[in-house]
């Protein structure tokens, strides 16, 4: 017993040691933000002597960051939409009507996403993008983030309808629902919790993805946050109060929402991973 | 029941929207890119076939092993440092009793973060002057050990590894502790009655319980290793001097800096070759090592 509660100990001194690691450098940009530049230099570690929001009425005039945000926020919500949709109806099919040999291939092709790295599309893409007349267009982004987003998202809601037995849907039948009906009388309102949590999940890749969004966005108008964020790096340069402000504005809306749905997150993380 | 779920018009309602969009987005561009990777092509002009040119050309290019063997270091950075590190944090809150939901909460939080901002703000930590490392063992009196990080070919490479292990070791950390409260509480108490307490339980009983998602993990961690180019675009480009190239930033800067897309698309085939290798061989390890309990 006492073996175990030294091993305790230890193990709380290296979580704590852990937990600051992750949280100092994220404090550090929030604190440095409030100071100004000769403060930040001279005092990195400490907390701001005075609070300023002198680095935020600067970044919000000059930055736009708001209309990136609202860029992003567009541009995500629509593509996870439109994602789950599309892999709610193939989940559905696949799992629930009795096609069993086309069901089946049309699984083992999503499979084949699992060895196709999406880095190594990207030039390809890229032709296609332009091919199509997009380029530039929230579509260029939109598009492509749907598609993404099927296959994890189908192996998700697949293991689920997997799990939950057929009776209610034979009641369905009974009332007289049609496959439609079934799907959206019984099915979806079963899986709306798991649906939730792959909306989350694929709402915060989305919202993160920096590769495509710097590729196939060239006009600073139509620009997402973390392509904005990039380039006030170089916007303001030595400036790191300004710079510290921009970046809070952007990372303190994620952490608002992980505060509030941070269940809901871990659980779409955990489902889509062990049973994908 | 059967009657209805054999509508075949409903099916293809069902299916074809999402396996078009698939189709397009997937395996479209592969095949394109199988297409392009044997031509000599600027992106302007026609193709003009040269047939296995650019693979040649890639065996014989220095910088692209440098890309190549940073995707290794990823990779083996991944398995060999993270995953243990992973398993290790994860038992240790799984067995702590107070402070457990601070601890993943926290640990878990720069996973959500964008890659952007994660590289940005690691690019504070890691400022020759004012950045906090070099603060730090400047205050320690480690002066001597205080680098320019991202400027110096030999530290910048780690120092880009760190960062990404700092945003996805916690990701990977709620994954594994969610398995490890999946274990059934009566094994546990059955392996303590048994004598296997402290580390001793971790190493004969959590572990092995674990390992389906342990398996998980270090498949996610490797192919998320070959995935990783927007922490290097974001943090260095590559620099200094390439030494922080992956496959996938080499192959960008072929197409977008120097207009070889027949070369670039060449690397793109590499890339996937060399993700499905990875996957496989690993596979085939973890189906050898497989152990019944």
């Amino acid at each position: 017993m006492k073996q175990s509660r030294s091993i305790n100990f230890v193990s709380h001194i290296i979580l704590v040691f852990y937990a600051l690691l992750v949280i100092y450098p994220l404090f550090f940009v929030i604190s440095s933000s409030f100071k100004n530049n000769s403060e930040i230099f001279d005092d990195p570690w400490g907390m701001p002597m005075s609070f300023s929001f002198d680095n935020y009425i600067e970044a919000m005039s000059n930055s736009h960051i708001d209309s990136y945000f609202i860029n992003s926020l567009y541009i995500s919500s629509i593509s996870t939409f439109a994602t789950i949709l599309l892999s709610t109806t193939i989940a559905y099919a696949v799992t629930r009507m009795k096609f069993h040999t086309l069901s089946k291939g049309v699984y083992s092709l999503l499979l084949l996403s699992l060895l196709i790295p999406p880095a190594s599309l990207l030039i390809p893409l890229y032709k296609m993008i332009n091919d199509f007349g997009i380029y530039d267009t929230p579509l260029a982004l939109i598009i492509p983030y749907s598609a993404f987003g099927i296959p994890l998202t189908v192996f998700v809601i697949a293991a689920f309808l997997k799990s939950i037995p057929l009776e209610l849907e034979e009641a369905g039948v009974m009332d007289g629902l049609n496959t439609y009906g079934l799907l959206f009388r019984i099915v979806i309102p079963l899986t709306l919790p798991t649906l939730v949590t792959v909306f989350i999940l694929n709402f915060i890749g989305n919202w993160n993805e920096f590769v495509m969004a710097n590729l196939f966005i060239s006009n600073e108008a139509s620009r997402t946050l973390p392509v904005a964020v990039k380039s006030f790096v170089d916007q303001y340069n030595m400036n790191y109060g300004a710079l510290t402000a921009a970046i809070t504005i952007s990372i303190i809306p994620v952490i608002l929402i992980y505060s509030f749905l941070q269940k809901k997150i871990i659980e779409g993380v955990t489902a889509g991973s062990v049973k994908g | 029941m059967n009657k209805i779920q054999r509508n075949l018009v409903a099916f293809a309602i069902f299916v074809v929207p999402a396996l078009a969009l698939y189709i397009t987005f997937y395996l479209v561009p592969l095949f394109n890119s199988l297409q392009y990777s044997v031509t000599e092509w600027n992106g302007i002009n026609e193709p003009v076939y040269t047939g296995l040119d650019n693979f040649q050309k890639a065996m014989g290019d220095e910088k692209f092993w440098v890309a190549f063997w940073n995707n290794i270091y990823f990779v083996l950075f991944s398995v060999f440092i993270q995953v243990p590190v992973i398993v290790v944090v994860s038992i240790m809150i799984s067995s702590v009793r107070r402070m457990l939901d601070f601890y993943k909460l926290t640990v878990f939080l720069p996973s959500i973060l964008s890659t952007a901002s994660v590289g940005v703000i690691w690019q504070f930590i890691y400022a020759p002057d004012a950045g906090l490392l070099n603060q730090l063992l400047r205050s320690v009196g480690l002066e001597s050990w205080a680098k320019i990080w991202l400027g110096d070919k030999t530290t910048a490479m780690f120092s880009i590894l760190i960062t990404n292990g700092w945003q996805w070791t916690g990701f990977y950390i709620v994954l594994v502790l969610a398995a490890i409260f999946s274990i059934p509480k009566e094994m546990l108490e059955a392996g303590e009655i048994d004598g296997a307490v402290g580390w001793k339980k971790a190493w004969l009983l959590t572990i092995p319980l674990i390992r389906p998602v342990i398996v998980v993990t270090m498949l996610l961690s490797i192919t998320g290793a070959m995935k990783a180019m927007d922490i290097v675009m974001i943090m260095t480009n590559g620099g200094p001097f390439h030494s922080t190239e992956v496959m996938a930033t080499y192959m960008y800067k072929q197409a977008y800096s120097l207009s070889d897309f027949g070369y670039a698309n060449a690397i793109a085939i590499i890339i996937t070759i060399f993700t499905a290798i990875l996957a496989l061989v690993y596979h085939v390890i973890n189906k050898r090592t497989e152990v019944d309990y």
